[in-house]
């Protein structure tokens, strides 16, 4: 997953336990294997090496996330694509100066999830250089799954957190719920919220970890599909959701939009949120009690 | 961005998340044991009432064992087993007393009898449907029955809805004890068929509904052998519609159950019943549950409550108590303890029943209506 | 490099890692007597169920069959009895 994971599971037995948190890892290893960018053998590669090429099949677990995400892109009128993904190409890193208008219409070329042609038994990327980027709803997905699983062991107590987008099992022994802290955007190992969740998922995006520098300007890695450049808007947007994989796409959604157009979508949305401007002004309904050590963090 | 209404963003987007494989855990999870044991006793008749046999009505003890298992991902296991030991005496038939009212005529009270049933099931689980097929067969002295049931049920694409179906088949066949002594009929059978249809509806987070329609046509031989005057049509048709309704109160910690069933069929039997109970979540892990039952039903066209015979066996005719108009009322307690592995429950109620209850106007009261109470004591267990 | 972090809090010990691999924290609990059984949502909790005793609705069923002249509720029944 390219991120710190942890999994928390309680249970009366430790040879209970023991079992369920095997299959859980086991599980968390399949997603990583079936959707990583960055194995030769994911079904991902398979479906980007054959852009331009020919359909590739698939099976109803990536028919249904794929469905999921054809579902954002509708509901985001379009900024939520995972066809945007080749954008980073033009974004990356080590940019030291901003690109050309035709660097970025020859790469948008390749972006539109209106392009690809999806069946239930398989997909097919028209053009060569296409690419899906499974990363923004499979990580949310599988903390969903591992809990769903943990529970069908009989797990009652105990949470999933992948680099910050956490699904709850149950809540803790006593039944009182987890205390989950939200990671500050700029000062390092504190939280700037703490929220108290006994069921349900939390899911926070955020624009300030990865970005790039040019002539003293910082660009995000959060790229506008439609035209082509970096989204200047909050620094952060948790949600709080029944399941991780709406938590996450509505935070990313609201990222995409800019400041203002993502504060409305979070304010009428119906879920509980805490968004953070470039200026660290919170917005949303995400309670402020301090930090207490010890509590599983949101963010690494 | 065009804003649409408060919430339908967030539809859209859960009704595909439910959609996808990790949310769609229909299948049991856990094997599952039940067993419990119950008592069941009438009350005496009132000595006024009969004019001839024993007063003492039916004691029954109930067992039951039941067991649910997942096997695989996609598939369950079902057995069910019962057994019943019964002792007593029941209405034979009706005569007229010297007032004209009508009074029993009671059987001699048995020592003990005894029925034993099993029922296999097993159900396979697809995506958003499953289907089911279970078979079961009761058994005792004079009675033996086989049966059949399909069904199925379809998950809509958001999870809030649920489709069932049913087709159930079953053939019974009856040897009256002392067939001869009596001039009883010595071998008959009847046929039936049923037809179930079903909606789960849940309205929003606290609360579900469920309504259903089910209709059954019997064939065969339908009349009571051992009452002494008693010829029914050799076929039957029944329909009834249900509803049920559960909603859980956050501000008090307790779930409301109401049930509703509207009945009738080709003897013109028409029945209304109303439950409702209240589960109410006590500290611990308790629950106490109070609940209330009322019923109401017209009496059959060819119900009597004096057996008349001058009347041909060929016109159709019964003084039995369950056809006429009555009505009754049924109030219980049920106690749970819950474990996460493990629960217990303790429930009593006590039924009783009058003419004068009913809905219908009943122009007279059968003497054989009854008055019962149920105690039961049931355990699960999950693992 | 992967590294591992023992981090102790009051309900047990579990540990982190940057590695993409989970790691277990579980806790041998003492005695459950004061556990509520826990179901996701209201309305899988047992008293919301439409049916809370498979068996004690079956027997009921079975009763009212044998002493009032209607049948059925919800589903179709199973085989029999000489009751009615």
């Amino acid at each position: 997953m390219g991120c710190p994971c942890e999994l928390r599971i309680y249970a009366g037995q430790k040879h209970q336990a023991q079992l369920a948190a095997k299959a859980c890892m086991d599980e968390a290893a399949r997603f990583e294997q079936k959707y990583s960018r960055y194995l030769d053998s994911s079904a991902a590669t398979e479906i980007n090496r054959s852009a331009g090429i020919k359909p590739v099949e698939i099976d109803a677990e990536t028919y249904a996330i794929l469905k999921y995400a054809g579902v954002c892109y509708e509901q985001s009128n379009g900024l939520f694509d995972i066809s945007s993904g080749v954008l980073r190409h033009v974004w990356h890193a080590q940019r030291s100066e901003l690109p050309s208008e035709d660097e970025i219409l020859r790469h948008l070329n390749l972006v539109g999830w209106e392009k690809v042609e999806l069946s239930d038994q398989n997909i097919f990327l028209p053009i060569s250089g296409m690419e899906l980027d499974f990363g923004g709803i499979v990580k949310e997905y599988a903390a969903d799954a591992i809990a769903a699983l943990a529970r069908t062991m009989s797990i009652r107590h105990g949470l999933v957190n992948l680099g910050g987008d956490i699904s709850i099992i149950g809540p803790q022994m006593n039944n009182r719920p987890w205390p989950i802290g939200i990671v500050h955007p700029t000062i390092a190992d504190t939280a700037i919220s703490v929220i108290h969740l006994a069921n349900g998922a939390l899911a926070t995006s955020g624009g300030y970890e990865r970005y790039v520098e040019i002539a003293g300007k910082r660009y995000s890695h959060l790229i506008n599909p439609q035209t082509g450049w970096p989204v200047e808007s909050l620094l952060s947007v948790s949600v709080v959701a029944e399941q991780a994989v709406v938590a996450g796409s509505v935070s990313s959604i609201a990222l995409l939009q800019g400041e203002q157009l993502g504060l409305n979508w979070l304010s009428t949305i119906g879920l509980k949120y805490l968004a953070i401007d470039a200026d660290l002004h919170c917005n949303g309904a995400v309670g402020r009690d301090s930090f207490s050590s010890g509590s599983p963090s949101a963010h690494e | 961005m065009k804003i649409k209404s408060k919430s339908s963003h967030l539809l859209a987007l859960t009704s595909a998340a439910l959609s996808m494989p990790a949310f769609s855990a229909a299948q049991p999870v856990e094997t599952e044991v039940s067993v419990r044991t119950s008592l069941y006793k009438e009350e005496n008749v009132p000595a006024d009432n009969i004019i001839f046999g024993d007063d003492v009505r039916y004691d029954i003890d109930i067992h039951q064992f039941s067991l649910l298992t997942p096997v695989g991902e996609k598939w369950s296991l079902g057995f069910n087993a019962a057994r019943e030991s019964m002792s007593g005496a029941s209405p034979w038939g009706t005569v007229a007393d010297a007032d004209g009212a009508a009074t029993l005529i009671m059987s001699g009270a048995t020592i003990s009898e005894s029925r034993k049933e099993f029922s296999l099931s097993t159900q396979r689980y697809f995506n958003k449907s499953s289907l089911g097929i279970e078979v079961s067969r009761s058994k005792e002295n004079d009675y033996e029955a086989d049966a059949i049931v399909l069904s199925t049920e379809w998950d809509s694409d958001n999870k809030l809805s649920t489709l069932t179906l049913g087709m159930s088949y079953s053939k019974d066949k009856i040897t009256p004890t002392d067939a001869i002594l009596f001039g009883r009929v010595l071998e008959k059978e009847k046929t039936s068929q049923s037809y179930s249809l079903g909606w789960t509806q849940i309205l929003d987070k606290t609360s579900v509904l469920q309504s259903g329609i089910r209709v059954t046509k019997h064939s065969g031989y339908l009349t009571d052998p051992y009452k002494l005057r008693d010829a029914r049509p050799d076929e039957r048709l029944e329909w009834s519609v249900n509803f049920r309704y559960r909603k859980f109160i956050e501000s008090t910690n307790a779930a409301l159950h109401t049930n509703y069933r509207y009945y009738e069929d080709s003897y013109k039997v028409r029945s209304h019943t109303v439950e409702t109970a209240w589960y109410q979540n006590i500290a611990g892990n308790f629950q106490l549950a109070p609940n209330l039952r009322y019923y109401s039903q017209r009496k059959a066209s060819f119900y009597l409550p004096i057996d008349d015979y001058t009347l041909p066996l060929t016109t159709n005719q019964s003084s039995d108590y369950r056809l006429s108009t009555f009505g009754a009322f049924t109030v219980g307690l049920k106690a749970i303890y819950n474990q996460p592995t493990w629960a217990v429950s303790f429930s009593v109620e006590n039924y009783k029943s009058r003419g004068k209850y009913s809905l219908t106007n009943a122009e007279t009261e059968h003497p054989a209506l009854l008055s019962f109470s149920l105690a039961s004591i049931g355990f699960d267990f999950r693992f | 490099m992967i590294w591992l972090r023992l981090v102790g809090t009051s309900k047990g010990y579990f540990v982190k890692t940057n590695s993409p691999i989970l790691v277990i924290g579980m806790l041998l609990l003492a005695g459950c007597q004061n556990i509520q059984p826990w179901e996701r949502g209201i309305l899988a909790k047992p008293e919301m169920q439409l049916e809370v005793s498979k068996l004690g609705g079956q027997l009921r069923q079975q009763v009212y069959f044998a002493n009032e002249a209607s049948t059925g509720g919800s589903g179709v029944a199973g085989a029999g009895c000489g009751c009615n």
